[in-house]
């Protein structure tokens, strides 16, 4: 009778629980609180789908395993006169509870990688680049100009005056501009090369499912991504730099291409004009000093390609 | 591992005790320089307990700034060192000290000799009949090794410029260059030497206990025979003797990069990410060290209160012994997106998962054990019986990110917090707290309160699953770990009435504690007297005095049987002593 | 009670193969001690475009340190020498004796190496990863080989009362394991160190 009833019980509890996750997943989904933002990037869905998946796959793991314990508990509990079964186990069963996991675990770690390979495949050539410089404790932008090329960089030569760390005789990098905020038009391509004035940060958009390092001394060239909706998000660094971790973070605005374009061609007339006046200081400065050691020496450290 | 019974030696002052080991009597060899291995056992357990309670009030603090960030800390605020607050306000870089320490105390100066320590020594020559540890002094000194690292750890709170804040995986360059972290040098200089040092105590510790089972088992005892609570000792033994030195070589690195102008970790002349290398080379095997032990004494209550055999002890064993060894090479599931090779990474996602399977063995073995048992809920039983569905969630949090696109997404979120404490308090303190109750009795003679009991158990089951599960919906919501503010990103505001949720539930969990330290101590003096065998146990630990006298034995047991013979067919009792002949017409079968 | 009557105190009563075990058991940790710092050195040397990275950082006297390599591997052929001596009934002072000022001349030659290459511009601090890997290896070595020669220093002043019998003299195997495994490493050291 009672065996009947918490048998009965417990499968009308896994059946509610498997149908009313999803419902209820669902509905937390919309109103996107507490659970994942909307992915707003094309591998952002497909890590998506691979999430949900191991979320059902671990969650019926989670389910069924629990339901058979607490059902063994029930049922197995003491009572007067019960007696416990004497066995030391079962090699039949211990062999199918190896095998499965390891099946499923295979086959996970294959759809992992391939994606994993495929996150991290070469970015299209027509990519936006954007030059990411992170620091104790904000970033940097750096595009490319009207050339559409990034100047070659050095990561040892970072400073106060030449915060990209631009080696000086490439003469991609004159034209490039800065910004503070991440612009990026929807539906292309962004790949961003990650630096690091000083200690490792890293560039987190929970949004963009998106995740790096930055690794002071190196390039981190390997992150792209294509965004798939304009809107306003937040940059911000997830690996503890320093005091001011908690508080580091930039805008991010996924614009329209037009919009963009706009964006950028002011960003590069500002440049020019900055440029020009530069030039003329240079030569005033020129005809005063002959040669700046200092200067001089930055030219022969070896420029990193980017 | 062929080390068996006719190797006994019989040489451990069990019986002799014109020379055994008596070492000076009076209170200062008793209790503070004592050579024996119930009594340091013991020492272990109290000093982890006040660690524990140090390692829960800087919780309390981190829960309180992310609930309220800003507002003065109630009570304690202007006690707080300057490091650390400011007219009650937790500092940003203050927040930083509070989880740093937060971990490094849990991880090394309570989960480890909490369970190490404490039911290592306390437990090992018991149950395997032996009179002591092999080295009784070099035990002693592991305790004080411990107690001087707890003690260097405590004191870099009130250095100059306050302690470590670069978290408990000191990522260098921000931990070895002083000047990018809020000139905490000294801090994290005591940081390294602490670690060094309490790396000296678990090598100590370790060495001596892979000695004592390995030469000093009782006849009978063979390998097979071991309890697996001393199985899991024994590999978790080996892995402290594999990995800890090299957490000292690169904290000594660490060290010099702070204090003598080396190198190793800066970016332009070294390898910010060798730090990463060497310190999860040691971290994982680490997280490993800190959950085996918990499994093994988990393993020993379940069969006690099903009154059945363990379910597969063989497979138990071997699957300990393949974590151990996988243990080793899966450290760059850390590090998936450090800027580590990506191939590298993906190969590391392989062997976590392939590590992900002698635990699922394990799981279902424990499942197997309380099939057709007679299960009788006891407060130890209750926390094995949630250590194993604990257990099962961390783990399968785990699997998440052991994937690597996913993990491109839950690393350093709130997501990895959840995880780290579901399999470090819903499994290793929830192992701890089944072995305390479950040993307790043998350990002080009375029994702890059963109502009590239950009351901690179902108050911090309840508050800690509401304290660390909607911590998977944080890290999901995109809440990054280590900030001192949530509030301050537009995509968390809407997050923010759940961190409060989370911190009143960590309270309550911490109140719950103070019921389990009440029992503890009440129950020295007022707690029912325990027999020598209270819960008709199988092993040997049980065949002597509550507590046992020194020396241990009377006289050296000899083994017949497995430790897990509970209701076997044919026997008037339900349980079979290892150190009792099975009687005519009991029909003990193999495992 | 001083910490070296509790050594007697355990000694007397740990049973020697039990001993020996233990040991061996230690030194496992302590090679993994090295192979964390090693394996630091070879990620270090590995992904530096030169090395010594900094091209004006003077040589290591190889061949000084190769004798002084040899009066190290020689020191464990006489403290071998003193075990047999011992073994066999006979005090075993002479050749004990002679271990220590093997040891005592490696610490000398290595600590006149230190003082040298400090005066030729190779520190802790200076020359990027190769000064820092040099000294902290060969520092932590160095404090290994000064542990060992206290630990015969020791054994022998004890050996001066007749402490040690053919029958028993544990503390005498314990010290020899450990003075051959300081040996060993520093051969590894000596190689990666000064020869490759
Ligand atoms: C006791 C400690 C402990 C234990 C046992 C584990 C166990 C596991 N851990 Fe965890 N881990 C930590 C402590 C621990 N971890 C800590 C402290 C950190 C953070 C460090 C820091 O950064 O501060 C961490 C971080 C961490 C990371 C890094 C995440 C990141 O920083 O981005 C990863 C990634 O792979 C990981 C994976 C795993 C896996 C796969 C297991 C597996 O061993 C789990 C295996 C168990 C199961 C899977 C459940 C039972 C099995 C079944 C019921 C069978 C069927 C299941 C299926 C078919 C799915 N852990
Ligand atoms: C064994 C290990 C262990 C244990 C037991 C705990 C226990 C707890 N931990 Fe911790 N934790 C870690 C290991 C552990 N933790 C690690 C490794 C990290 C990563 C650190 C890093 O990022 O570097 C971490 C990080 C961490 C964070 C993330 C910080 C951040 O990233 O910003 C948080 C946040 O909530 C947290 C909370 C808690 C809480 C509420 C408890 C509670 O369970 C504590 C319960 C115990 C008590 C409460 C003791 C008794 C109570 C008192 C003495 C106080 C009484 C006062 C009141 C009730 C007000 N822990
Ligand atoms: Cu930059 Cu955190
Ligand atoms: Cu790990």
């Amino acid at each position: 009778m009672m065996k009947n009833f918490s048998t009965k019980l417990l499968c009308v509890g896994v059946l509610l629980l498997l149908a009313g996750a999803p419902e209820v997943m669902a509905a937390v989904r919309d109103t996107n609180l507490y659970w994942a933002p909307e992915a707003v990037t094309v591998t952002g869905k497909r890590i998506d789908v691979l999430l949900n998946f191991i979320f059902y796959l671990t969650g019926a793991v989670f389910v069924l395993t629990q339901a058979v314990y607490i059902y063994y508990l029930v049922k197995y509990r003491k009572r007067p006169g019960s007696k416990a079964h004497y066995s030391h186990g079962n090699n039949k069963l211990e062999i199918i509870w190896t095998a499965i996991p390891t099946a499923i675990f295979i086959g996970l770690v294959i759809y992992s990688n391939r994606l994993w390979g495929e996150i991290h495949s070469a970015p299209p050539e027509n990519s936006v680049k954007v030059d990411v410089v992170s620091y104790q404790f904000g970033w940097d932008m750096r595009y490319p100009g009207a050339d559409g090329k990034l100047g070659k960089i050095d990561v040892n030569t970072y400073s106060v005056d030449n915060k990209f760390g631009l080696v000086p005789d490439d003469p991609a990098g004159d034209d490039d501009f800065a910004s503070t905020e991440l612009v990026i038009p929807v539906g292309q391509p962004v790949h961003l090369y990650l630096h690091s004035r000083d200690v490792i940060h890293s560039v987190y958009v929970p949004a963009f499912r998106l995740y790096q390092a930055a690794v002071p001394g190196r390039t981190i060239a390997w992150v792209w991504f294509e965004t798939t909706k304009t809107g306003d998000f937040q940059l911000a660094c997830s690996q503890i730099c320093g005091s001011g971790h908690y508080n580091m973070k930039a805008p991010i605005r996924v614009v329209t291409q037009e919009e963009f374009d706009k964006w950028q061609a002011g960003k590069i007339a500002a440049k020019a004009q900055e440029a020009k006046a530069a030039a003329a200081a240079r030569e005033t400065r020129q005809s005063t000093a002959a040669l700046d050691p200092a200067t001089g020496s930055a030219r022969n450290s070896a420029g990193e390609k980017l | 591992m062929s080390t068996s019974a006719t190797t006994f030696v019989p040489d451990q002052g069990t019986a002799d005790h014109d020379h055994g080991h008596h070492g000076p009597q009076g209170f200062f060899f008793t209790y503070i320089w004592s050579v024996d291995h119930k009594m340091i056992g013991l020492q272990y357990l109290w000093t982890s307990f006040f660690f524990l309670l140090l390692g829960g009030l800087l919780a309390m603090g981190i829960r309180f700034q992310l609930a309220y960030p800003g507002t003065e800390v109630p009570l304690i605020g202007m006690l707080l060192p300057s490091t650390v607050a400011s007219d009650g306000i937790i500092l940003p870089g203050g927040y930083n000290m509070l989880f740093t320490m937060h971990a490094t105390v849990m991880v090394f100066l309570v989960v480890m000799p909490l369970l190490i320590g404490g039911f290592g020594n306390f437990l090992i020559p018991l149950k395997i009949g032996a009179g002591d540890m092999a080295f009784p002094t070099l035990n002693a000194m592991s305790y004080w090794l411990y107690v001087l690292s707890g003690l260097i750890i405590l004191a870099s709170f009130f250095v100059d410029g306050g302690a470590a804040s670069s978290g408990w995986t000191a990522y260098a360059p921000l931990s070895s260059t002083a000047a990018y972290n809020n000139n905490t040098q000294i801090g994290q200089s005591l940081w390294c030497i602490g670690l060094f040092v309490n790396g000296l105590s678990s090598i100590a510790g370790a060495t001596n206990y892979i000695t004592t089972i390995v030469n000093m088992r009782a006849p009978g005892m063979t390998m097979f025979r071991l309890p697996l609570s001393v199985w899991s000792l024994f590999i978790t033994s080996w892995l402290l003797i594999l990995a800890v030195p090299v957490l000292s070589a690169a904290a000594a690195m660490l060290f010099t990069d702070l204090n003598f102008g080396t190198t190793f970790f800066n970016a332009q002349q070294g390898q910010p990410l060798l730090w990463q290398h060497l310190f999860w080379f040691f971290g994982h095997p680490e997280v490993y060290i800190m959950i085996l032990p918990a499994m093994g004494l988990v393993s020993e209550i379940l069969p006690v209160f099903a009154r059945k055999p363990i379910f597969g002890y063989k497979a138990m064993v071997w699957a300990m012994v393949a974590i151990g060894f996988l243990g080793f090479i899966v450290w760059g599931h850390h590090m998936f997106v450090s800027g580590m090779n990506l191939t590298l990474g993906a190969m590391f996602s392989v062997s976590t998962m392939v590590i992900a399977v002698p635990s699922a063995i394990k799981t279902f073995n424990w499942m197997g054990t309380v099939w057709r048992g007679s299960i009788s809920f006891t407060t130890p039983m209750l926390f094995a019986l949630a250590f194993v569905s604990m257990f099962v969630i961390g783990g399968l949090s785990g699997i998440f990110m052991a994937s690597t696109p996913v993990d491109l997404f839950v690393h350093n979120s709130y997501f990895i917090v959840a995880h780290i404490h579901y399999v470090l308090f819903g499994g290793s303190l929830f192992g701890a707290f089944a072995a305390i109750y479950f040993w307790y009795p043998k350990m002080f003679g009375r029994m702890m309160n059963e109502t009590l009991g239950k009351i901690h158990f179902f108050a911090t089951f309840v508050f800690f699953n509401l304290t660390f599960f909607p911590m998977h919906n944080l890290g999901l919501g995109g809440m990054m770990r280590r900030i001192a503010d949530p509030t301050l990103y537009d995509h968390l505001r809407a997050l923010q009435p759940l961190n409060v949720f989370v911190t009143w539930a960590a309270f309550g969990m911490g109140l719950a504690t103070f019921i389990f330290l009440y029992n503890f101590i009440w129950s020295l003096r007022h707690g029912k007297k325990a027999g020598n065998n209270p819960w008709d146990s199988t092993t040997l630990e049980w065949t002597v005095p509550s507590p046992p006298g020194h020396g241990n034995f009377e006289k050296t047991p000899t083994v017949y049987n497995g430790p897990y013979e509970y209701s076997v067919p044919g026997m008037a009792k339900d349980f079979l002593p290892q150190d009792e002949k099975a009687p005519d017409g009991a029909r003990l079968a193999a495992h | 009670m001083s910490t070296a009557t509790l050594a007697a105190h355990d000694e007397t009563h740990v049973p020697p193969r039990t001993a020996i075990f233990g040991m061996t058991i230690f030194l496992a940790s302590e090679a993994m001690l090295f192979a964390g710092l090693i394996g630091g050195y070879i990620v270090l040397r590995l992904s530096s475009a030169a090395w010594p990275p900094d091209p004006t950082s003077p040589h290591l006297p190889v061949v000084l340190t190769g004798i002084n390599t040899v009066f190290l591997i020689s020191s464990s052929f006489t403290y071998h020498a003193a075990e047999v001596a011992v073994k066999k009934g006979k005090s075993g002072l002479g050749w004990l004796f002679l271990t220590l000022l093997l040891g005592g001349t490696f610490l000398g030659i290595q600590a006149y190496e230190w003082t040298h290459l400090y005066h030729e511009g190779l520190w802790f601090n200076k020359g990027g990863a190769f000064g820092s890997s040099f000294f902290v290896l060969t520092g932590f070595h160095g404090l290994h080989v000064a542990m060992g020669v206290l630990m015969i220093l020791v054994a022998f002043f004890r050996q001066l009362g007749g402490a040690y019998t053919a029958q028993n003299h544990t503390y005498l195997i314990l010290t020899g394991m450990y003075w051959h495994f300081v040996d060993v490493v520093w051969v590894f050291l000596f190689t990666v160190l000064y020869l490759i």
